[in-house]
């Protein structure tokens, strides 16, 4: 795409104008398309920065995390490509479930005399392997937020071989920065390799949801149907993910970008009736600017008209 | 006001069967419709209240639309079919910006961990702000009192299990983690059917000790326990620590089975749990005590000299005792508001001298009898003595009712010894003194004096 916008003789002035080029060459050749929100691009920038400022911590303490980022946000992210689906996927997985989480959240119920006998939570009690199973995923997706509660992207839920990348990335930049001495570059080998191997043997939402899949068995279109009526969007996700084995983040962006009429067929393996996907269909609807195809062109074309 | 009333019918699975416009439509826009779960969270959970409580109840209902947020009332009456509703005050406010979720840039709070649990109290998240002492390793799935050793407020009761049995938000639940002091709050967390699914909040590190209590101290031996180092501050709080995590969970634990917040026990074994719950809280006092015990002996140890009136800290003591005497039927003669014997003295440690005192008359007194508080000044010393009907002590008993852990060969679990020995040594620190004069029989007065203070 870049070439197609620098003509001959003409030398971009500005990393600045480079990008708006090429942001109206993407425009121009698919006018129709819906683009990003600011709130979109902001998600998946702050995701990419977690991710990276995690990484380099893991890497080596010493990395300036700061600099790193400020100079990556200067020159561009040597990354961009391999971390623009697996941000955008997190951050649209995110949107969902915030407006999930505040449409449906009830104030706290006033006070009640009686309340200690509603809802009977039960402590100590051993928990059986489905029980387990989902605390295990519960947990493995809280890890993917910062102490903020931020969203991010935990080590083990990204693709070893774009891990990887980035680790060696960020190595590169930090070979540059202090010297290009051999024995720090060997350490810097060395923390890569560590990193990389610590990263298989952690388990992420994936191999959580895998785990979580096989302990429920028969109880498994129950166990979703459940998911999507509590608008727990990242058990359904993870289920779902089990089922057609892929990733997590692989499966949130297919239904994320689903079509309504697609979600059945889509979900198909949770063996869900057509009622229980109703919620699922309604909250996927009330998202904004999600990346589908005919809602998009839908939106593009009420614009044209003024509407 | 909109009068009119909108009606709605639930069956026993918690469908909505039957629904007037607005409900409906309602639902319809949640994504359910006739013959559905009810899908507006607030009104199921309402519903579900009811049925529980079997009977009536109103309440404020609130609902998402759209584009806007219903504000109503709703009387929710339950039968053995389902329930009926009947909804008034129908009223549709502009979309409010929702609860943001507990964890924001709006909570962050210096030196906390942000924490995260399910229903069951078991951690899901735990992360450490940027300045906060580091997390403890392995916290995954592991219960929020066993990371957490909760400590009871001023009134011994714990709020996290307050908002647990409440599903509601809780704050100032004092804890100790991994060594470090903090307080825990959180907000109670709900699905999209309204089911309670946990807490989420931070836990902010208490300032660290003072450095009165953190200055080394040599291994003084003390004279009744030998080598037992109980004047070592080191020693003390070795024991503080060691005992007060473990019997604050004993206690919390008891009180959840006595509250039966896990469902409906048995009644006798609900009592046995209160009765663990009580012990607890005794032992736990004895602690207290040690740690007073402690304090007072350490070299140097000098009370503050506050201007107090001892008749308005008696009547204050015959405040936070006067249920306990009622209990045992028992009639306190208090000093009245114009009986005045300003003194000096610090405030909190009389105060604990004067509870010590009542305490021990109730305990020690015959159901339905009387105890008598009086005020007096004699010279330079202003006085307040506490006399009961209980069985009195002997002169060779007075001898030593002020020894440590002497209990005149009681072996209830009424106290643990050391009460009128902190007592006296509390008056003596402070140029006062406590007294006992009784007989066999006549009952017990102890009397407590310290410097009087002339008033202009």
């Amino acid at each position: 795409m870049t070439e197609s916008v620098s003509s001959p003789g003409i030398d971009p002035p500005s990393p600045t104008l480079s990008a708006r080029l090429r942001e109206l060459a993407d425009y121009l050749a698919a006018p129709t398309a819906g683009r990003l929100t600011e709130e979109q691009r902001a998600l998946s920038l702050g995701i990419a920065r977690r991710l990276v400022v995690d990484l380099a911590a893991r890497l080596d303490p010493e990395i300036d995390p700061a600099a790193l980022w400020a100079e990556w946000l200067r020159g561009g992210l040597p990354c961009a490509s391999r971390l623009a689906g697996i941000c955008f996927a997190r951050a649209e997985e995110h949107r969902w479930r915030e407006q999930s989480a505040q449409r449906t959240s009830p104030p706290p119920l006033l006070s009640e005399p009686d309340a200690s006998s509603i809802e009977t939570p039960t402590i100590g009690e051993t928990p059986s392997e489905v029980e387990r199973a989902y605390l295990t995923l519960q947990i493995a997706d809280r890890r993917r937020f910062d102490s903020l509660g931020n969203p991010s992207l935990a080590a083990p839920d990204i693709d070893e071989e774009v891990f990887r990348a980035l680790l060696l990335d960020i190595a590169a930049w930090r070979l540059a920065e202090v010297s290009q001495d051999r024995a720090r570059a060997s350490k810097l080998g060395d923390a890569v390799r560590v990193a990389t191997e610590q990263q298989t043997r952690e388990m992420g939402i994936t191999r959580a949801g895998v785990a979580f899949y096989n302990a429920l068995g028969a109880t498994l279109p129950d166990a979703a149907a459940g998911a999507i009526g509590r608008h727990d969007w990242p058990t359904l996700i993870a289920l779902a993910a089990a089922c057609h084995r892929r990733d997590y983040d692989d499966m949130a962006l297919a239904l994320l970008t689903a079509e309504t009429a697609a979600l059945p067929s889509l979900l198909a393996p949770l063996r869900l009736d057509h009622a229980a996907l109703a919620p699922l269909e309604a909250s996927l609807a009330m998202l904004p600017a999600r990346a589908v195809g005919g809602a998009d062109y839908g939106d593009a074309r009420l614009a044209e008209r003024g509407q | 006001m909109n009068e009119r009333v909108i009606r709605g019918r639930i069956d026993r699975a918690g469908a909505l069967v039957s629904a007037d416009a607005p409900l409906l439509r309602l639902q319809q826009r949640a994504g359910a419709g006739l013959d559905k779960p009810l899908a507006l969270p607030h009104l199921a959970r309402l519903v579900t209240l009811a049925q529980r409580l079997h009977r009536d109840i109103s309440r404020p209902l609130y609902a998402a639309d759209d584009h806007s947020d219903i504000h109503a009332l709703v009387r929710i009456t339950p039968d053995a079919d389902g329930a009926s509703l009947e909804i008034t005050d129908w009223r549709t406010r502009p979309l409010a910006q929702p609860q943001i979720p507990a964890i924001g840039e709006g909570t962050a709070m210096p030196r906390s961990w942000t924490w995260e649990c399910d229903q069951q109290l078991r951690i899901v998240a735990l992360r450490a702000a940027p300045d906060a002492p580091p997390i403890p390793t392995g916290w995954e799935a592991r219960s929020l009192s066993e990371l957490f050793e909760l400590q009871p407020d001023d009134d011994g009761r714990f709020p996290v299990l307050r908002a647990l049995a409440r599903q509601s938000r809780f704050d100032g639940q004092r804890v100790q983690a991994s060594d470090i002091a903090m307080t825990l709050s959180g907000e109670a967390l709900f699905d999209a059917t309204g089911r309670f699914t946990g807490f989420r909040g931070l836990a902010v590190a208490v300032d660290a000790p003072t450095s009165s209590d953190t200055k080394p101290g040599g291994a003084l031996v003390d004279p009744v326990f030998g080598s037992l180092p109980l004047s070592d501050p080191q020693f003390g709080r070795r024991i503080d620590g060691a005992l007060r995590g473990p019997l604050s969970r004993i206690i919390a634990t008891a009180e959840t089975i006595s509250g039966q917040f896990d469902g409906p026990i048995r009644a006798d074994y609900a009592r046995y749990a209160g009765d663990i719950a009580h012990a607890g809280r005794h032992l736990l006092g004895l602690v207290d005590d040690l740690a007073d015990l402690q304090n007072i002996e350490r070299p140097g140890f000098k009370a503050a000299a506050d201007e107090i009136d001892l008749g308005d800290l008696a009547r204050r003591a015959v405040g936070l005792l006067g249920m306990k005497a009622e209990e045992k039927g028992i009639r306190i003669d208090a000093p009245r508001t114009d009986d005045k014997a300003p003194a000096t003295g610090e405030f909190r440690r009389v105060l604990q001298v004067l509870l010590n005192l009542l305490g021990n008359a109730i305990r020690y007194s015959p159901d339905d009898s009387q105890i008598w508080i009086r005020v007096d000044r004699e010279g330079d010393r202003a006085m307040v003595t506490v006399a009961d009907q209980g069985q009195g002590i002997d002169a060779e008993q007075q001898a030593v009712v002020f020894e440590k852990f002497e209990r005149l060969g009681r072996t209830d679990s009424g106290g643990s010894g050391l009460g009128l020995y902190i007592a006296r040594r509390l008056a003596r620190a402070m140029d006062g003194d406590l007294t006992v004069d009784s007989a066999p029989g006549q009952g017990a007065r102890f009397t407590l004096s310290l410097p009087a203070r002339d008033v202009a």
